[in-house]
């Protein structure tokens, strides 16, 4: 039986119209502020940062006062020690994540663990700093790119734990029992099946890492708070773009503030860089 | 070949298999029906011991496979389940080729020449009726077939390997009537080569292409025969509901 038809309220479909108008405003409200802020960051960074740019930037260690020069020292310093730090941070993190989500279900060390790498994440980035120089700069007397790279990689480490184990689990069980039931060990179905299928996930988290420490200043500042030659040795101190940004953009030379903002657009380039790198090579035939 | 006697299965404190016995004959479809929850997935999960992957699920009583209790903590289970396939009831292709998708299980047993694996392949894809849609495609990807095909090939990566015994979890569920009959016709075919166990939701298909045909209710089984007599003169009031679609 069909019930009678009862007359609808025009009143509430106008009150119902009148909230949805107000709530998709505040939306693009919200919407419009943060692409404001960011338009503004970038469009600040961009003016100001090709106004310091030349190839002095790239072919010139930094300057004295009152000399020409540009940043090679920095960058090369910042590539290494972001480089090897980000080797130990997708090692280590990679394989922790990996057993967090494989490994750890009902365990109560991974509960542990996994509540120390979300303190960790959240962690201010100079404890790293101090931890390192306690750990390793002091009992070997001396600041080193390779402390600098290891409290980069401290650093990074978490992130990618977090975001390896979060892109596991996105996996189906049903994945992990059709590989199983071929009579593959868990290992094997983990590292030939799970993480294939998880491999874009892998690389957005190095990537993330990666964006983390790529500006960081605070770690440095206690491992390997510069240099101001050109220098490939990891037992000694290394220049970074962020402690030169940091150095200059404090000074009172406008030449030396204009390579600061140079740097600033270079790391900002590189982060970009490498995401869109990233997304080329996952995007591969096997993924939809 | 397999003898299913006195199988309790428990999820942490929850029981779902209360004293199951299934006689497994050889060369034969066994269909396990009965409604959602009545435990018949449970059942074939253990005759692999599939289940093992999730530490609060045990089983106790006794699975004898070719005379050998399979419960027994010494089983080698990558040896077992090589010997006993299973596919699941949604496709899980692997994220590579539909050649490396059949290539992996085979590379899990022995050191096969390319000439053969390309063998391998192309005898598995032929006997789950894949071969001519997938054939100009070979190393593209598994996961770019419709839902039909990923399972068809699921069924061609099981039979690659050459098990005893094939296990299906209500493997046509999530596939249109068409892909469901390329399927069913796949698998009356195989029967010839291999035991299979099927778990199926559709009566009809049970009845179609099963030789015995086991009705669960309430983690027990209530009747099993063949299936002939099942599906004509069910014994009990619950399969006489079932059937006639009255229960579940």
């Amino acid at each position: 039986m069909i019930p009678p038809k009862r007359p609808r309220d025009p009143a509430l479909l106008r009150r119902r119209r009148l909230a949805n108008g107000v709530f998709v405003a505040l939306a693009l409200l919200a919407t419009g502020i943060a692409l404001l802020a960011l338009l503004l960051i970038l469009g600040t960074l961009v003016s100001k940062g090709l106004g310091g740019m030349s190839a002095d930037v790239v072919l010139l260690d930094q300057p004295g006062p009152g000399e020409s020069g540009g940043l090679r020292n920095a960058l090369v310093g910042s590539a290494m020690m972001c480089g090897l730090g980000m080797v130990l941070a997708v090692v280590v993190g990679v394989l922790a994540g990996t057993w967090l989500a494989e490994y750890g279900d009902g365990k109560r060390l991974a509960s542990f663990v996994r509540f120390l790498n979300d303190v960790l994440l959240s962690a201010p980035s100079i404890l790293m700093g101090l931890f390192v120089y306690e750990a390793v700069v002091r009992p070997l007397h001396g600041f080193s790119a390779g402390a600098g790279a290891l409290a980069l990689g401290f650093l990074a480490t978490p992130v990618v734990t977090r975001t390896t184990e979060d892109m596991l689990r996105l996996q189906p069980h049903a994945l992990r029992e059709a590989g199983m039931a071929l009579g593959a060990g868990k290992g094997h179905v983990v590292r030939s099946i799970i993480w294939r299928a998880s491999r874009s996930g892998l690389v957005t988290g190095a990537l993330l890492g990666l964006a983390r420490i790529s500006g960081e200043t605070a770690p440095l500042l206690f491992t390997s708070p510069g240099n101001p030659f050109l220098s490939f040795r990891i037992d000694q101190s290394m220049a970074s773009l962020p402690t030169l940004m940091f150095q200059y953009a404090l000074s009172a030379y406008d030449d030396w503030q204009a390579l600061a903002w140079a740097g600033a657009l270079l790391i900002a380039a590189a982060v970009l860089a490498a995401n869109i790198i990233g997304r080329v090579l996952t995007r591969g035939s096997f993924h939809k | 070949m397999i003898d299913v006697t006195g199988l309790d299965f428990f999820y942490g404190q929850q029981q779902a298999l209360h004293g199951v016995d299934l006689p497994v004959a050889r060369g034969q479809i066994t269909a396990l029906i009965g409604p959602s929850g009545c435990g018949k997935s449970t059942l074939l999960r253990s005759l692999n011991r599939i289940y093992m992957l999730y530490h609060a699920q045990r089983a106790q009583g006794r699975i004898l496979f070719e005379g050998e209790n399979i419960l027994a903590p010494a089983t080698d289970l990558a040896a077992l389940r090589a010997r006993i396939g299973m596919v699941f009831q949604r496709p899980t292709p692997f994220p590579m080729s539909i050649h490396d998708n059949i290539a992996f299980g085979v590379q899990l047993q022995r050191r096969v020449s390319r000439r053969e694996m390309d063998e391998i392949v192309e005898n598995a894809l032929i006997r789950a009726a894949l071969w001519d849609e997938v054939k100009d495609k070979l190393h593209s990807s598994g996961l770019a077939l419709s839902g039909g095909q990923q399972q068809r090939l699921c069924v061609a990566r099981g039979i690659a390997v050459q098990p005893e015994v094939l296990l299906l979890d209500e493997p046509a569920s999530a596939l249109d009537p068409l892909s469901t009959a390329k399927l069913e016709t796949a698998l009356v075919d195989l029967k010839h080569s291999f035991t299979i166990v099927i778990v199926t939701h559709n009566l009809q298909q049970a009845a179609r292409i099963s030789d015995y045909t086991g009705f669960m209710l309430g983690g027990r089984m209530v009747e099993f025969g063949h299936s002939t007599d099942v599906f004509v003169k069910p014994e009990t009031q619950a399969l006489r509901d079932y059937v006639t679609g009255r229960y579940g």
